[in-house]
């Protein structure tokens, strides 16, 4: 065709041009693509990443202000490179702990005898069933009155139950952090009459991950039947508030205390409408039922999966991801309200889980203008530092406001610990102390502050021992 | 068009072959022949021009499916190392000592030697006014339900170990003794803080300990342990009967200590101390040796003379302890009891490897070297850099004492651990079937293997607190 307008080797030439033109423009898009789908090609993005931000959109997510951070040492990995090469040399090992690879003493022992499968074709049930409890319960207290159930008048025998895995923490500072929320726990309920157990076993391999906690919870309810209620908290939790107690009374005609509002699990069915990281649990039959309607979606794997999925259907904003055991306390409550919702008290008058990000930059605000006791928004029992996961690799937020957030959270709290003995941090970030009083002579004339020292609530019964 | 395409299909096969210009058409063939200069060149452009364009699609291709490194280092690899580089340097700066937001954090200054050390205002009347005081507050007494109230007090530096797994060990021993004060009745204290940064280290222990006695009247016995000693006996109880004309209870050999003035005589890793004024005169003996600085170094120096064996190093709160107790016997000894009948202190080395010869043969509640009461890693120090013995050895007895001691309470849910040297994750589950007048049954889950305890074993288990021994329903 364009041989009429120009010469046959001009069209030689730009039929030449087109085909090379082609090629050229091929092998441009396939660079593109290939690109786009290994390296990401700045705003555009990859393709995993287009996915990403469709699901972001349609889903409300505990806000990721910043991209996530992967926390491990670099010089660590060089050192093991170096280990790895010398460890041939040394017959009886080194002395030097920054050398040792914990990997060689984590192996799990096989004692021959063989592991429990259950029969998957079963349905998941976290025991046998118990229809008795109260009846068995009741006869045992009886039986023991050494060990009653409330130590006081008005105060139930509390077990605050929390826990960690027992491998060291991917990340090097985790085990540190756990260290202080255990030692915060400790320092609120020796100050509150409260016993701990500090779990480090999975029970259940089925229910691994955050539904490790109802084979323990049914397990404790079961074998400590002098515990009225049961306080589960995790491990990523910290008490803020040492003065404040619990007021057992306004829940004597419930048996499961969480916090949350009821409009947002009854009306919204919305999956942030309670939360799962600290709650108090009654010791009675109707616990040991709902633990048992709790657990079917819990086991790994495909039921697991399933039920995530059916969770982000039926829940207001839940992303996806497998079931975890808030959600399905959600979607129970939500559906089967009539059954369960006259036991369960949503607790929001006070913080008895305070989630950290709106919390944590007011202390200072909070230690000008109010003082320990109230438990809400205005001195928190609890800042719960959800997201966070200082024992793993990857959490949602950045990692330095984690790790100095939480340590600003424990001093918090360590402050009304140490004002007791007349000491305090010197600032909200550090590990040192300062004296605020200085020693005397009489120092049975000395009254705390707070009055944490001997505590209306820990008074003991005057009786004839 | 048909002869362009033959054309530019022999232009294309030509194109991957420069050098074989023999085409299938012989006519062009013999024309390619005289093909001019210029045109060679032209076609050798093309040739290299697609080469490498191939060549670049290829490595594209390879990076991103097999990974050539640093070959082609790309955007997303430098910020991977700083990120890494900024976590390194938020990591150092929570391990280090240093305190950003302190002003006045002065390493340099020291105690003035000719200045005595005192842990506080001299307190003389301490025994009046803590029974003024428990006759005021009737609600704190210092005895619930018959036993004197006992506070364990233990502790760890501020800062995070400088090794990971340090941490994670501190964690563990925590945990352990959060078990064995939950059995038996005993309040925690873990503190974290340096309330007196003169005693610092080993010393640490003092200024604690006589604030928490100062503050807690209603505390009978103050218990102190150290970070790195393991209950491993759940079923001891301390016979504290045994010691109402005693003030302190520690841990160690009367012959050792008056015979041979040896350092080790006896071991402040695990003790005891009433709550009352000899304590606090004790305690105020005590601490002048501790100041860091000249002082703590020329305390050393005089207590590595006197004492056996004691290598040259700083003072430091154990061997203070023995000289004390040595150079004023009269004064100090009729109100310590040095315990040998059970291990309030128990030496990890002869111990860690005899538990499963102690298991075989022996059960809970003995707390001696049938069965130790507490294993004490000393010199193991995992939350420091180097110890005095291979890691290796100290973490996996450390291990296999926190799995001997979780052992026992596991059992009472109903659980044990595989093996002494694995971790949790091999739990074998036992369950409670029958409960005959004189024994407990417990068939596992495979019905593999009975258990039976024993009477003696029934025993024993009756020394638990009896709360513990209770019909397990699942």
């Amino acid at each position: 065709m364009l041989d009429r307008f120009l010469g046959p080797r001009r069209a030689r030439q730009i039929q030449r041009l087109l085909r090379n033109g082609k090629l050229t423009l091929f092998c441009l898009l396939l660079t593109v693509i290939v690109l786009r789908g290994n390296l990401g090609a700045g705003k555009f993005g990859t393709p995993e990443k287009d996915l990403d931000e469709i699901r972001e959109t349609f889903s409300y997510i505990r806000k990721r202000t910043e991209p996530r951070r992967v926390l491990e040492e670099a010089t660590a990995a060089q050192g093991q490179q170096k280990s790895s090469s010398s460890t041939d040399g040394t017959e009886n090992g080194s002395n030097n702990y920054a050398e040792f690879d914990i990997r060689k003493i984590l192996k799990d022992e096989d004692d021959g005898t063989e592991e429990f499968k259950r029969d998957p074709s079963l349905p998941y049930s976290l025991g046998p069933k118990i229809s008795d409890w109260d009846q068995q319960r009741a006869e045992w207290l009886k039986m023991n009155p050494n060990f009653p159930n409330f130590i006081a008048p008005k105060k139930p025998r509390v077990l605050l139950v929390t826990g960690s895995s027992p491998k060291p923490c991917e990340n090097p500072v985790g085990d540190h952090y756990l260290l202080k929320s255990i030692k915060n726990k400790i320092d609120y309920c020796r100050l509150h009459g409260i016993e701990i157990f500090y779990n480090m076993a999975l029970l259940d391999a089925e229910m691994a991950g955050f539904w490790a906690k109802l084979p323990l919870i049914r397990k404790l309810l079961l074998s400590h039947p002098e515990v009225e209620f049961l306080w589960w908290m995790d491990s990523d939790a910290m008490f803020t508030d040492m003065a404040f107690e619990v007021p057992w009374e306004r829940y004597k005609d419930h048996n499961f205390v969480m916090h949350g509002w009821n409009e947002m699990i009854y009306d919204q069915k919305n999956w942030i409408g309670l939360n799962t990281g600290s709650f108090l649990l009654r010791n009675c039959q109707w616990s040991l039922d709902i633990l048992d309607t709790w657990a079917p979606m819990g086991p790994k794997g495909k039921v697991r999966e399933e039920a995530g999925k059916l969770l982000t259907r039926e829940l207001k904003d839940r992303p996806v991801f497998e079931a975890d055991d808030q959600s399905a306390m959600v979607y129970i409550l939500g559906t089967q309200k009539d059954k369960w919702g006259d036991k369960v008290y949503l607790e929001s008058a006070y913080y008895l889980h305070g989630y950290w990000g709106i919390l944590v930059d007011r202390y200072e605000e909070m230690i000008e203008n109010y003082h320990p006791g109230l438990g809400d928004h205005r001195w928190p029992l609890v800042t719960h530092f959800v997201g966070c996961k200082p024992c793993g690799k990857f959490g949602d937020y950045p990692v330095e406001r984690c790790l100095k957030q939480m340590d600003r959270a424990f001093n918090f709290g360590d402050n009304q610990i140490l004002q007791m003995y007349g000491f305090t941090h010197k600032t909200l970030a550090s590990r040192r102390v300062k004296r605020t009083r200085n020693e005397t002579s009489n120092p049975l004339e000395v009254r705390d502050e707070l009055g944490l020292l001997h505590p209306a609530f820990k008074a003991v019964k005057v009786s004839s021992s | 068009m048909g002869s362009d395409s033959t054309f530019a299909a022999q232009k294309r096969a030509s194109g991957g072959l420069p050098t074989t210009v023999a085409t299938a058409n012989g006519v062009r063939g013999r024309a390619a022949s005289v093909i001019p200069r210029g045109r060679q060149i032209h076609k050798t452009f093309n040739n290299i021009k697609i080469t490498i364009l191939c060549g670049f699609v290829t490595i594209l291709v390879l990076r991103g499916t097999i990974g050539l490194g640093n070959l082609v280092s790309s955007e997303s690899d430098a910020e991977n190392q700083q990120l890494i580089e900024e976590t390194n340097r938020i990591l150092a700066e929570i391990r280090s000592d240093k305190d950003p937001t302190d002003p006045d954090d002065q390493t340099g200054e020291f105690l003035n030697p000719n200045v005595t050390y005192t842990l506080g205002p001299r307190i003389t009347t301490w025994d009046e006014d803590r029974k003024v005081w428990l006759q005021k507050n009737p609600e704190f007494p210092n005895y619930v339900n018959g036993k004197p109230r006992i506070l364990l007090v233990t502790g760890s530096p501020p800062n995070p170990c400088d090794n990971a797994i340090g941490d994670h060990y501190l964690l563990k021993a925590i945990k352990n003794k959060i078990d064995y004060c939950r059995i038996h009745g005993i309040e925690t204290v873990y503190n974290m803080a340096h309330l007196d940064m003169e005693l610092a280290g080993y010393w640490a222990k003092l200024p604690l300990i006589r604030r928490l006695m100062l503050s807690h009247p209603e505390v009978e016995w103050i218990w102190w342990m150290d970070s790195d000693a393991l209950f491993t006996d759940m079923v001891f109880e301390i016979p504290v009967s045994k010691y109402n004309e005693y003030n302190m209870v520690i841990h160690g050999y009367p012959d050792l200590l008056f015979d041979q003035n040896s350092w080790i005589a006896l071991n402040t890793g695990s003790f005891l101390f009433r709550n009352c004024q000899w304590s606090l005169d004790l305690l105020d003996a005590w601490a002048p040796m501790g100041p860091k600085g000249p002082i703590r170094e020329e305390a050393g120096k005089i207590l590595t003379a006197n004492l056996k064996g004691r290598p040259a190093f700083e003072a430091d709160d154990q061997s203070a302890l023995i000289y004390l107790l040595i150079s004023q016997k009269d004064q100090w000894m009729d109100k310590v009891f040095v315990e040998n009948s059970y291990y309030l202190h128990g030496y990890w080395a002869g111990l860690v490897d005899r538990y499963e010869e102690m298991i075989e043969k022996y059960h809970p509640g003995l707390g001696d070297e049938r069965w130790p009461f507490v294993t004490h890693f000393v010199g193991c120090k995992p939350c420091g850099s180097y110890g005095d013995y291979p890691v290796e050895r100290c973490l996996k007895s450390m291990e296999r004492a926190f799995n001997f001691a979780d052992n026992q309470v596991l059992n009472l849910y109903g659980f044990r651990h595989r093996g002494l040297n694995s971790l949790i994750f091999g739990i074998r589950c036992i369950q409670a079937v029958d409960l005959g007048a004189s024994y407990y049954t417990f068939i596992s889950e495979q019905h593999y293997a009975v258990y039976k305890w024993t009477d003696q074993e029934i025993f024993s288990s009756r020394l638990y607190n009896e709360r513990v021994l209770k019909t397990y329903r699942l």
